[in-house]
Formats: structure tokens, C-alpha cells, sequence
């Protein structure tokens, strides 16, 4: 693998570059308390410690709401409505999230590949960047805290800059043109700093080890009654999977134009958390109870992808932070399993 | 469409329909309609394959999709046929269809019945209610490759004796068949007035004229006819290897993406429309949640 630095300074001039390629999205505050990905003004307000964003970065990928094809009903035609070749280019992605991206990719870019998600992954350039953790983390037992793949650059914090890995044939290529300008040789200080931000972030883990055996136990315990209490507590908002970065459910609805003749056939972020997830026709549904839904939630997130070779859940910690009714996902899990040790 | 038009752009959007053109409908009981289709494009009509077991997603714009299994013979070529049941909001519609409509399709998808291993195989086909519809395919297959199976049992059962699906079908196909070696039970499980048989499937046994060791079973119906039938079969000392059943779940994309149909636990991750939906006696007795 090709590392090579950059200074904070420097990356700001970097980032104004990325601009020239594409449409630059970065970490922003948006909030007291949260943060997102926006399209970047002005490089200076591109956040680079943050904890976790309220939307996952599946969303530049794969919209929240897209038009797939537009129809006409007297015809019996459907027009594609493929996306654009513009570049996006995501900056500040966490390890988590990289591995979220990979997750989709292989239910997405599989034997039968979606055209849309295909052409804006291809159109993509994702920038990775290291960040620590706070208590809603849990990566690290998912063995996902540190990414082999799926990052163009990744970004390592150092006290002076950052030292940059270089991932794919695009990372080389943004890094080539400013070589000796922006970017320089590692040296063995710079090594030796990544090392100490390395050991400092696994010290912080509030959870250590690995959930291995989780899945296993999820089976074996599968009448726990913490899905029954915590259940009770859930408002089946859906906030756990919108905010989730590899959850991938979507509906599809056609919209006719006023007169019929004409529409849309769109598609949307579905939740497994709705009541409509499982309806079938004859009002049959299969997943009829939100106790029902919610197990149906934990053993999804939890069961194993095998292009990654981890679980679809990241660890990222937005189905916790972002849940109205304070359902801990990551406690709950540590209590189906039966783990102990490490959790604060 | 996408599969003649596409291999030549390379490029191949899995959403995209191919238009059928509605040519017969038939009524099989009060809400149960069958249609038969064939492609416009005469390539498709040409090339076009399915096995017994896979789905299409039928298309009415404006409307939306839905899942319907394939219930005609995969050997008869050019058209297929659909049972679908006046049941939601779509459904609905298509039964307002008149011959002559169009409507897009999208498929074959799904895993169907892997009718290679059942080859050289006696066959037990039982379907309760609309899960007539899939095994229908089966059978005909079954029949059209008369060389490549065994003897065949057929038990198809309903509630009432007027909503037996492909019942006067199956009665002519009685002539046909040479008596031993074919038997087509047909009965009905609360009908009282029914002039037939009565019961359900499990009571029918003693018609059954396949041999247990060297039989192939594909079921469709409900769950809890599973349960029973699983019992009865495994009691009576059927190859667990060689039970298959067909499972409904809300499909709705066909393709493993939409994430609706998803069934099974943590290490048994699955989706009904490409995972499935036929599963074998193991995947089902060891992944909770699939009846």
C-alpha cells in the first residue's frame, strides 16, 4: 500500500481541489448535537472530529427517494431514469461506515446488480478518515474499527496533519498530481503518532473483545425476554434503520400523473419497523406485532455478510443515539449474548 | 426489454419489464382467475425459460407489482399462464383485465423445484388451497417428461369443494393416465356437500402410490399443513432430502434487494424470492421462523 502525508493546512487546499473533480460532501455541524454530510461551501467548515452523522452516507448511493422509471400507461412503456455520471465525492468517512458501504455492495452489486446504486458507486470517491470513539461506539468488536477496503484515501489524524493510505487506482490518482506540493513522504515520526492514535482509540472502547459468537447466541436465545420488555418501549418510528448505514429495505410505489396516462414509479427507504413491511394482500402480515418487527431487526443487523465476513451491523451507534425511546441496541445485544466485561 | 435489447448495450436494468399481451382468462372459482400471456417481442416469446417453482412480477402502471408463481408447463413454450387470486389492490385489477390488454413482466425469479434431482424419482405433489398454482407447473412438467419420473401422486386440496383450483383439469387428465401409475386426489377439507373426497391431505394416504424410499415431495400450501404433512411423510419414511416446500413472503423487488421477503435468523440470513422460495425439509426444520 502507497502512504504518503499531508499537512492540516495542505488538506484544506486539498479539499478545495476535490471541488474541480466533483461535487465535494463533507462532515458538517449542523446542529447543537448533530452532524451530516453537505455539499462543501466552504472548506473550513468541514468538521474533522466527529462522532457519527445523523444520515448514513448509503443515502449519496442510494437516495432516500428516486424516480427509477417514468411510464405511459397507454403505451405499456417504462422510460429508465438512470442516474447521471456526476463524480460525489464523500471526505471524512469513518472505517464503520466504509465497511456499511461494502455491506450494501454486496446485496447491490451482486449477480443481478442495481443499475442506479451500480453507476454511483462507480461515480464515487470515498475518503476515509480515523476518528475516536465515544460510548455509543462498538466497532471494534465488530471488527470493523480499522478498513482494508472500500476507501480511494484514508485519512489518519497525526498532531501536524494526516497520514494518508492509499486504497484504489482513483487514490493513487488523486494523490499523483500533488505529489511534492501537497502531499510528502511519511517519515518514521509520523509512523510512530499513528501508532500512539491507534493505541489511545482502542484504549477508548467502552466494549473489547469481539462478538463472534453473538449471532450464535441470538439463536440459541431466541425467546429472550429482552426483546418482549424492550419491545414494549419501542414507538416503531423506523429512526433505528433510516439512521442505520446498511440498512437497504426500500418500497416502490407508481404515481400516476393527474391524468393516467403518465407517471412515476418510485422507489423509497422502506423500515422493517413498519407495520406494512411484512402486509401481504388479504391483510396477512408476517410480521404482525412490533415485538415481531423489532426481533426482526436484531437478527437482520446481525447476521453475516460474507463479502465483508462481519455482521451488517457497524457498530456506528446511530440505532442508539438516534432513538427517541433510549433503546440501548448494544446493551441489549450484550445481554442476549450474556457478555459482561468491558461494558461502562 | 431489457434481456434481448440489453445483452447488445452491454448494460441490463433488472426493473425493466417486458410487455405481455393478455390472450385468454379463464375463471378457475369464484376469486381465482387463470391467465394466459405470451410476450410481445417474439424473441422473448422464444427464449424465454422458467422452472416449475419461480414467480414473475406482473406490472400494471400506475398500480405497481406483483409476485404471481408460474403455473403452466416450463416444456410448453411461447406463452405461460398465471392463477392469481382477486385478493389486494393490484390483483384486483388484473382481473378487470380483458384478452387483449398488455401488462409488463419481469422474471423468472426465485430458486423453483430442482426437478434434475428429482429425476428417476416417484413424485408426491400436495397443495392446499392456491398453492395448487405452483405445483401445477410441477406436475405438468412432470408430465411433459413422463420418461424422467416414477410414479406421480397429485393430492390437491381446499377448504370447499367449488375453490379446488385446476380441479376439472386434473379430473380429464385422470383418463389420460394410465391408472396405476398416475393418482390425482382431489378433496375438500370443510365442505360437507362436496361430492368427493373429505379431509385433508394427511387422511388421503392410503391413495398415494409412490414409494416412500425413492420419492421426491414438493409441497404448497400453509404452514401449518407443512407441520402435519412433515410428520406424516418423515413417519412413513420419506427421504428427508427429498421434501420441498414453497414458502409466500411479501417479494416485492424478486431479486434479494428490497429487503421485504426476508426470512430465517442470524447465521440463517434469507431472502424468499431469491434464496427461495422453495426450501428443502432441512432449511426448514433448522431456520426458525420459516413456518
Amino acid at each position: 500500500m502507497r502512504y504518503v502525508k499531508i499537512s492540516k493546512q495542505n488538506t484544506y487546499e486539498f479539499l478545495e481541489r476535490l471541488k474541480k473533480i466533483g461535487t465535494l460532501y463533507a462532515p458538517h455541524k449542523i446542529s447543537e448535537k448533530f452532524f451530516d454530510f453537505c455539499e462543501v461551501d466552504d472548506v473550513k467548515d468541514v468538521m474533522f472530529e466527529y462522532q457519527r452523522t445523523i444520515r448514513p452516507p448509503r443515502r449519496f448511493f442510494y437516495p432516500e427517494r428516486e424516480v427509477l422509471f417514468t411510464f405511459d400507461t397507454r403505451k405499456v412503456e417504462l422510460y429508465e431514469n438512470l442516474p447521471s455520471d456526476k463524480k460525489q465525492i464523500l471526505f471524512g468517512v469513518h472505517s464503520c461506515d466504509i465497511v456499511a458501504l461494502r455491506t450494501m455492495d454486496s446485496k447491490f452489486i451482486d449477480d443481478q446488480p442495481d443499475p442506479y446504486y451500480k453507476s454511483r458507486r462507480e461515480n464515487g470517491i470515498v475518503i476515509g478518515l480515523s476518528c475516536l470513539p465515544d460510548e455509543y461506539c462498538f466497532c471494534n468488536v465488530r471488527r470493523v474499527e480499522f478498513v482494508d477496503a472500500g476507501f480511494d484515501l484514508f485519512f489518519h489524524e497525526l498532531p501536524d496533519g494526516f497520514l494518508v493510505r492509499v486504497g484504489t487506482v482513483v487514490g493513487h490518482k488523486l494523490v499523483d498530481p500533488y505529489e511534492g506540493e501537497l502531499f510528502e513522504e511519511v517519515c518514521p515520526d509520523d509512523t510512530e503518532n499513528m501508532s500512539k492514535f491507534e493505541e489511545k482509540r482502542t484504549s477508548m472502547f467502552t466494549t473489547q473483545g469481539n462478538w463472534d459468537n453473538l449471532r450464535y447466541f441470538m439463536e440459541l436465545r431466541l425467546n429472550h425476554p429482552m426483546y418482549i420488555r424492550e419491545s414494549e418501549k419501542c414507538l416503531g418510528c423506523g429512526n433505528c434503520t433510516l439512521t442505520c448505514p446498511s440498512c437497504k429495505c426500500y418500497d416502490v410505489q407508481d404515481i400516476p400523473s393527474i391524468d393516467g396516462r403518465t407517471g412515476e414509479r418510485i422507489r423509497f427507504w422502506d423500515s422493517c419497523q413498519f407495520r406494512s413491511h411484512g402486509l401481504v394482500a388479504g391483510d396477512h402480515n408476517f410480521r404482525e406485532t412490533k415485538q415481531d418487527r423489532f426481533h426482526n431487526r436484531y437478527q437482520c443487523k446481525n447476521s453475516y455478510c460474507s463479502a465483508t465476513t462481519t455482521s451488517f451491523c457497524v457498530g456506528c451507534g446511530r440505532c442508539t443515539y438516534f432513538c427517541p425511546a433510549d433503546i440501548q441496541f448494544k446493551k441489549n445485544l450484550m445481554e442476549i449474548a450474556g457478555y459482561k466485561g468491558g461494558y461502562s | 426489454m431489457s434481456q434481448s435489447k440489453t445483452q447488445d448495450e452491454g448494460k441490463e436494468n433488472i426493473y425493466d419489464t417486458a410487455k405481455c399481451r393478455l390472450l385468454r382468462k379463464y375463471k378457475l372459482s369464484e376469486s381465482d382467475k387463470l391467465f394466459l400471456f405470451r410476450f410481445e417481442d417474439p424473441e422473448i416469446a422464444t427464449n424465454w425459460r422458467f422452472k416449475p417453482g419461480q414467480f414473475v412480477e406482473v406490472s400494471l402502471l400506475g398500480l405497481g407489482e406483483v409476485p404471481i408463481s408460474i403455473c403452466s408447463s416450463a416444456r410448453r413454450m411461447g406463452f405461460f399462464e398465471l392463477c392469481i387470486r382477486n385478493a389486494g389492490r393490484v390483483t384486483s385489477q388484473i382481473h378487470k383485465l380483458q384478452p387483449g390488454s398488455l401488462v409488463g413482466i419481469r422474471g423468472p425469479y426465485g430458486n423453483g423445484f430442482p426437478m434434475e434431482q428429482f429425476y428417476n424419482r416417484d413424485l408426491l405433489l400436495v397443495a392446499a388451497g392456491l398453492g395448487m398454482a405452483p405445483l401445477r407447473s410441477v406436475f405438468l412438467y412432470a408430465i411433459d417428461n413422463r420418461w424422467l419420473f416414477g410414479n406421480i401422486t397429485i393430492i390437491n386440496s381446499a377448504k370447499f369443494g367449488n375453490e379446488l383450483l385446476f380441479k376439472r383439469e386434473l379430473e380429464a387428465m385422470k383418463d389420460i393416465a394410465t391408472a396405476e401409475d398416475i393418482s390425482i386426489v382431489q378433496t375438500a377439507t370443510r365442505d360437507p356437500d362436496f361430492k368427493g373426497l373429505h379431509g385433508r391431505a394427511t387422511s388421503h394416504f392410503e391413495k398415494v402410490n409412490v414409494d416412500p424410499k425413492n420419492c421426491a415431495v414438493a409441497m404448497c400450501g400453509p404452514p401449518a399443513m407443512y407441520k402435519g404433512m412433515f410428520e406424516e411423510l418423515i413417519a412413513r419414511g420419506y427421504d428427508p432430502r427429498y421434501i420441498f416446500v414453497t414458502l409466500e413472503r411479501r417479494m416485492k423487488c424478486g431479486v434479494g434487494k428490497c429487503g421485504h421477503c426476508n426470512i430465517g435468523t442470524a447465521t440463517s440470513w434469507k431472502y424468499a424470492c431469491k434464496d427461495g422460495p422453495v426450501f428443502d425439509y432441512y432449511a426448514i426444520t433448522s431456520i426458525p421462523g420459516l413456518i
